[in-house]
């Protein structure tokens, strides 16, 4: 199946764009997908899962726009078509002091 | 009007609101007799001071215990160049003072900590959080979501913002963000860099979001759509603006259905902002 992967902020950094198209196995979950895309981009391994497997709680990953903590979290599955968004809390306002 | 007690120069003043019926001269009178704190007199708080301040939005609070740098000067526009060296919350008020005498200022040069966040958000009725770290943004919101005081919430990142708001009863920060990222995972805007113009956008979204809740608070404006229970990510390389659902979090350790945080004293400000571990 064919997902558009969209990344915001230091995601974009470590994957070097903000979305990618890309074949995935069907019937993937959201796990299996964040956990190919941990091997396909070593600077993302650790980042996006923790130890056993579950998505991060200092992160947000949104499918079709929607947070997947409300569906089925990392066993989500995802269908040809679907929009995986990864996105990192940012806390910028520019003081730049510290 | 007369019975709203507009004098004839701030009739003149705000004339441009009050011709609107969705502001009139109840919508003046209740932005003037508004308490608003704005945390952060930075690049976000900037813009956020001088639109709420031209607005007439009656008492100020500014946070801030940070001095103006030369380097601030690219995008945060309450200060000028003599500034450089004063406080930021200082420099702040002075420009209020000169743009519009009908705004009190109060100016707290102080950093906000789990000591005195709920002393400070006591005297105000809504909240900007314009901060620039993690700590403070988790300590506002769960301080700010305790006590029921309405807040929202901006945030940059090179050429991106995020913007929401929140109310009592609705999704809070920690719905969407459990917890914060170790620290030096996501770099700040002195490390990262900031499109100067980038907090000018998102500190006038944030700006826009507090007069829209005075004016819904005095029941105003019946068909304004705050930013409650969405997130907007604004790529202003781009030039989109996306619009993500925030929804409620049973298991949020704030405002779920068994919180495990009851007081900001609850949560070390440090780090990942998690729960104490005693």
């Amino acid at each position: 199946m064919h997902l558009e992967c969209r990344f915001f902020a230091t995601y974009r950094a470590i994957v070097g764009q903000k979305s990618l198209d890309r074949e995935f196995p069907d019937g993937a979950t959201v796990a299996e997908v964040l956990s190919t895309l941990e091997t396909a981009y070593p600077d993302l391994e650790a980042q996006l899962l923790d130890e056993d497997g579950t998505i991060r709680p200092q992160l947000s990953i949104l499918k079709n726009g929607r947070d997947v903590t409300h569906m089925e979290g990392g066993e989500t599955p995802l269908e040809d078509g679907d929009s995986l968004s990864v996105f990192p809390p940012v806390a910028g306002g520019a003081s730049g002091v510290r | 009007m007369s019975d709203l007690n507009l004098d004839p120069t701030q009739l003149d003043r705000y004339s441009r609101h009050i011709i609107m019926d969705d502001v009139g001269p109840e919508g003046q009178k209740a932005l003037l007799d508004a308490d608003v704190l704005v945390l952060g007199a930075g690049g976000l708080g900037s813009p956020i001071v001088q639109y709420l301040a031209a607005a007439g939005v009656g008492r100020l609070g500014i946070a801030d215990d940070d001095v103006v740098e030369r380097s601030n000067l690219q995008r945060q526009i309450v200060h000028a160049d003599a500034d450089v060296g004063r406080p930021k919350v200082e420099s702040a008020a002075e420009f209020v003072a000169e743009l519009n005498p009908d705004v009190t200022v109060d100016a707290h040069e102080t950093r906000v900590t789990a000591d005195n966040v709920d002393e400070l958000l006591a005297d105000y009725d809504f909240v900007v959080d314009g901060s620039d770290n993690f700590e403070t943004r988790f300590l506002v919101n769960d301080a700010c979501t305790l006590a029921g005081v309405p807040f929202t919430h901006g945030a940059i990142y090179r050429f991106e913002g995020q913007i929401t708001s929140f109310t009592e009863g609705q999704p809070c920060y920690r719905c969407l963000f459990p917890e914060a990222p170790p620290a030096g995972e996501i770099p700040d805007c002195s490390e990262a860099g900031v499109l100067g113009v980038l907090p000018g956008t998102v500190g006038c979204i944030q700006a826009t979001e507090t007069v829209k809740w005075i004016l819904q608070d005095a029941g105003l404006a019946p068909e304004a759509d705050t930013l409650d229970g969405r997130m907007i990510f604004y790529d202003a390389m781009a030039m989109t603006f996306e619009d993500v659902p925030v929804q409620p979090d049973p298991d949020c350790p704030v405002c779920g259905d068994d919180p495990a945080i009851s007081s900001v004293q609850d949560v070390e400000y440090v780090e990942t902002c998690a729960i104490g571990a005693d």
